[in-house]
């Protein structure tokens, strides 16, 4: 019997130490994203091994964005040697920036001769760079984009995507009146609305297409005029016009809402540039239908999108920073952003990549995106992003469900986030 | 009962404290140490990016005019409530129902061990796709059934949030509950029931003045655990809900949880110590109601 | 007669409802993993049976889910053993000798059980840090068998409190030292309740969910629960099939130990809880 704990000691203390001193050697690459990307990027990230000679481990991360970023912040909390390279989306590049989990790029950029010139510098500036130092770079850019249905516009005789969001209202009311008739899940407009992540997304778009906002002068100003006519006008479209469906703020957030017009049950969607990609795709209900377009805006304001993406970054605890830095020239080199355009559709960081000509033959709307990115309008990047947003995500949540009217929604979510701000702003 | 302390023999004591020893260093490494640093981290301002600020008293300060800590305290006491109550409730009925040899004992034992023998975070994902608003289950079936005209939206309104996640902690601690209720059941002798029932009394009678009153300290005991565990709720809620809808599922751990992620230790500490201190509570209120001393002596 | 035949039927349909409310969502789970799509419940879809979500998890290198099953399996397991050892120690400590904190350490370990994982976790994450322990084995032994010992020494405390000292006496007598006694004899005639704990123990380490969760970060020491809840998608949109497909294989070895063992688990659970 002694023997039996002794071996059981022992054995218990090989484990320990085989956790321990397992020394690595392979440079962990944290991928995330839709199933079949991570796919291509094993193929990507095995020709950098080929030409490099480096040992890459790529990790794959969950699907949902939230979980992946939790994985991150507890192995940076934890000041693990992995991950040495990650992609980070472009709302948590604040948090690491100012938790100095990220190693700052300048220097490596420098030695390396080259220059953040090819980037959108916009984004650059909008996210990247925190107290001078450059931290990320973008590898795929994101902005919200309107999605309608080409030939049932002409079915009905509209000549052209709706410019105004009165006119996508009145768009939306005939033509789902009149498809209601063979199919009673037609919707006029399908849009993120859950509480998560991408309703502060789409919150921002409809407000800053109203002149409005949240991040306005440097500081967070939610309860204004504007923002209480654009809330106001997403509640509407629910409760009032009935043009989008009530599971709309329960459970529509980027695949639901894109099913749904896949499967021909809506006329407009908004949405990411990746579902492009699957609305074409074989077997696509609604493939050769499609058209994208800036999304609408109020009367005499202008269009806007909201910037996402996702940025690359190396761990300030990595022990393979010569090489994570490789790793992270390749992926933001031209020939491997151009890569991803043309098999992922990822729109790429680089501004070069859009004027490219096998790009452009194979998706020539890339042209409209590369505008719509350059007028993107960015979240807070502050350090404290997740808990704003939270805030946001739930009182925009709620007056979606009716449960409150929106001037109270955004003057309680401006007082909220002032005490958050007054909690962490103190140095 | 006093035991005479003078006659400690040395020998004695020291081999004691050798055999117990492995016990007191891993309970004091890591349950005493981690909940005093707890504490005292929750004195702190400790957040990833900022600097380490002693503020004494200021999170708790700060927690006290927190809506959501408050909501998080309400949600979690009324789950505890409702969930423990019907485990009790429906846990007595299954275990007087099973009280006496059946066919198949091997069989239906089993069955109702899995649910308790699963890790909550898998049971959670099943419920999660039975929930489902489109293709759900539970919907189908209460469709068919005719129960409901239209889909009922579990995981997106706080009161379908809350039920479902009272039905799937339920299902799991019911079985469990009828496990150890039986045990209880099982030790009161049938003469009892026999001389009441030759008494003339009727099933509720009986009920009521024997089987409860012997059954009572298994009870407490169950109740007393059942309840922590309830207000400690964390792998249900953070897989099934993940808080939402709209915050209103949040348990107090996994409100604390939340602000680890953001980096703030800092609040997230003093969210944890103020579990503790509801644990505790109730705890001492069990103990004391519940004359818990004499089933242990 | 017919009073009997009334109860007999309530209580067959009793248990029959009882069985069946237990183990459909498991019967829900293995249908779905075997489906091509998870929505054939909706008017649109149909079930297709397919094995596609099974040879998927088992040919995808990126999917980890044998390492979770192997984490999680090492993980328990040492952890039970451990656990059980040093509290069949303390257990012996506590009914056959006389010290102080005889009393004592019954009833604290017991309060100790009842401190909220949440209040232990965010120092010990700190603690883990130091010791650079985080996704290690170690870093889920330490706090599981310290969160199994209340158990294990309360079940083991049952078992041994019914051994008459007299067992030992004989021994003792014979030169034996206290250890050898409890190996040689206490032990022996106690096995059964030693393996209700390392079952009990086992089980709880293997379904415990926050530490892991904040103590591991990849599939090198993930546990199964984890694992399972923030699941790797493969392809498709929503993986609700390879998630099931998941969730079979990682209860497989649950479901088979309840079996097993149900007699042993069961006397467990109540010695623990009759006892107080």
């Amino acid at each position: 019997m002694k023997k039996l704990w002794l071996g059981t000691l022992v054995a218990i203390g090989l484990f320990s130490i085989f956790q321990c001193t397992h020394k690595e050697t392979a440079l962990t690459f944290w991928i995330g994203g839709a199933p079949q990307e991570v796919d291509y990027w094993e193929t990507l990230i095995h020709q950098f091994e080929e030409t490099s000679g480096y040992n890459i481990r790529l990790v794959r991360q969950p699907t949902d964005s939230d979980q992946r970023r939790q994985g991150l912040v507890i192995s940076l909390e934890s000041a693990q040697p992995d991950p040495d390279v990650f992609l980070m989306d472009v709302v948590w590049i604040g948090q690491f920036a100012h938790s100095d989990w990220l190693e700052p790029l300048d220097s490596y950029i420098r030695s390396s001769g080259q220059s953040t010139e090819p980037f959108f510098q916009r984004v650059v500036d909008l996210v990247d760079r925190y107290d001078s130092s450059l931290y990320a770079l973008p590898v795929y850019v994101d902005g919200g984009l309107l999605y309608y249905r080409r030939d049932l516009l002409d079915k009905y005789g509209y000549p052209s995507p709706p410019q105004t969001w009165n006119e996508l209202l009145q768009y939306a009311r005939h033509i789902q009146q009149e498809e209601r008739r063979k199919n009673p899940n037609f919707n006029g407009f399908v849009w993120q609305g859950a509480q998560y992540e991408g309703l502060v997304c789409t919150f921002l778009e409809f407000t800053s297409s109203n002149d409005g906002g949240i991040n306005i002068s440097n500081r967070i100003q939610l309860n204004n005029p504007s923002n209480t006519a654009a809330l106001q006008f997403m509640q509407d479209l629910i409760r009032k016009y009935h043009i989008s469906p009530p599971n709309t703020y329960t459970e529509m957030k980027e695949e639901e809402v894109r099913r749904s017009f896949q499967n021909d049950n809506a006329l407009f969607e908004r949405n990411w540039p990746y579902a492009w990609k699957l609305h074409q795709s074989e077997g696509s209900p609604v493939k050769g239908k499609v058209g994208i377009a800036a999304l609408p805006h109020f009367e005499g304001t202008t269009s806007a999108s909201t910037l996402g993406g996702w940025h690359i970054g190396m761990s300030r605890y990595s022990d393979m920073k010569k090489e994570a830095w490789e790793l992270i020239q390749f992926i933001t080199s031209y020939d491997t952003q151009k890569k991803l355009v043309l098999n992922l559709g990822w729109n790429p960081g680089r501004q070069d990549v859009y004027t490219d000509k096998d790009v452009l033959a194979h998706l020539p709307h890339l042209q409209e995106l590369h505008q719509v990115f350059e007028r993107s309008v960015a979240r807070p990047n502050l350090p404290y992003y997740t808990q704003v947003s939270e805030v946001i995500q739930r009182y925009v949540n709620n007056c979606l469900a009716g449960k409150i009217a929106p001037r109270e929604a955004l003057q309680q979510m401006q007082e909220e986030v002032d005490r958050i701000t007054g909690l962490y702003e103190k140095e | 009962m006093k035991k005479n302390r003078d006659i400690y023999t040395p020998q004695e004591v020291r081999d004691a404290y050798i055999f117990s020893l492995p016990l007191i260093l891993f309970t004091l490494a890591f349950v005493l140490l981690p909940v005093v640093g707890t504490v005292a981290t929750s004195l702190f301002r400790e957040v990833t990016f900022l600097s380490r600020q002693f503020i004494g008293l200021k999170n708790y300060i700060i927690l006290f005019t927190d809506v959501h800590f408050w909501q998080s305290v309400r949600f979690t006491l009324l789950f505890a409530i409702v969930s423990v109550g019907l485990e009790l409730v429906l846990g007595i009925i299954f275990a007087l129902v099973l009280n006496e040899t059946i066919p198949g004992r091997g069989l239906w034992r089993v069955a109702i061990l899995i649910p308790w023998a699963i890790p909550i975070a898998i049971s959670a994902r099943i419920w999660e796709l039975i929930y489902n608003f489109e293709f759900g289950a539970l919907n189908f079936i209460a469709i068919h059934l005719g129960l409901t005209a239209a889909p009922i939206n579990w995981l997106g309104s706080s009161l379908g949030a809350f039920v479902a996640i009272v039905i799937s902690d339920v299902w799991k601690t019911t079985p469990f509950m009828t496990i150890i209720l039986l045990a209880g059941l099982a030790t009161i002798p049938h003469d009892l029931y026999k001389q009441a029932m030759i008494d003339g009394t009727n099933y509720f009678q009986r009920f009521f003045r024997i089987t409860l009153p012997l059954l009572r300290p298994v009870l407490v005991v169950a109740l007393l655990f059942r309840t922590i565990d309830a207000i400690r709720i964390f792998d249900l809620v953070y897989v099934l809900t993940g808080g939402g809808p709209g915050g209103t599922t949040t348990s107090l751990s996994l409100y604390a949880y939340q602000y680890y992620l953001t980096g703030d230790f800092g609040y997230g500490s003093a969210v944890s110590v103020v579990v503790f201190l509801i644990a505790a509570a109730l705890a001492v209120l069990y103990i004391r109601f519940g004359r818990f001393t004499e089933a242990v002596t | 007669m017919t009073e009997d035949r009334i109860i007999s039927l309530l209580k067959f349909f009793a248990v029959a409802f009882l069985v069946v409310f237990c183990l459909s969502p498991f019967l829900w789970m293995v249908i779905v993993s075997f489906s091509k799509n998870p929505d054939f419940l909706s008017p649109r879809a149909a079930f297709v049976f397919t094995l596609q979500c099974y040879t998927d998890l088992l040919t995808s290198k990126s999917v980890h889910l044998i390492d979770y099953l192997k984490n999680s399996l090492i993980v328990s397991a040492v952890s039970a053993l451990l656990a059980t050892f040093f509290a069949s120690l303390s257990a012996y400590a506590v009914t056959r000798l006389h010290f102080p904190g005889r009393v004592l350490i019954p009833v604290l370990m017991l309060a100790f059980s009842m401190f909220p994982q949440v209040s232990i976790i965010g120092y010990l994450f700190k603690l883990m840090t130091t010791f650079g322990w985080i996704n290690t084995y170690q870093a889920l032994i330490f706090p599981y068998v310290t969160l199994g010992l209340p158990l294990a020494l309360w079940i083991m405390l049952s078992y041994f409190s019914q051994l008459p000292a007299e067992l030992d006496k004989a021994a003792l007598v014979d030169g034996a030292t206290r250890f050898q006694v409890l190996r040689k004899i206490i032990l022996p005639i106690a096995a059964p309740g030693a393996l209700s704990t390392v079952l009990l123990v086992f089980i709880y380490s293997f379904n415990e969910f926050l530490f892991a969760l904040m103590l591991t970060i990849d599939y090198k020491a993930r546990t199964i629960p984890v694992g399972i809840a923030l699941f790797e998608g493969l392809h498709g949109q929503i993986p609700y099939g390879h998630i099931m497909a998941s969730a079979v294989v990682a209860t497989v070895p649950m479901i088979l130990l309840a079996a097993a063992f149900q007699k042993r688990i069961i006397h467990g659970l109540t010695q623990g809880a009759i006892k107080g």
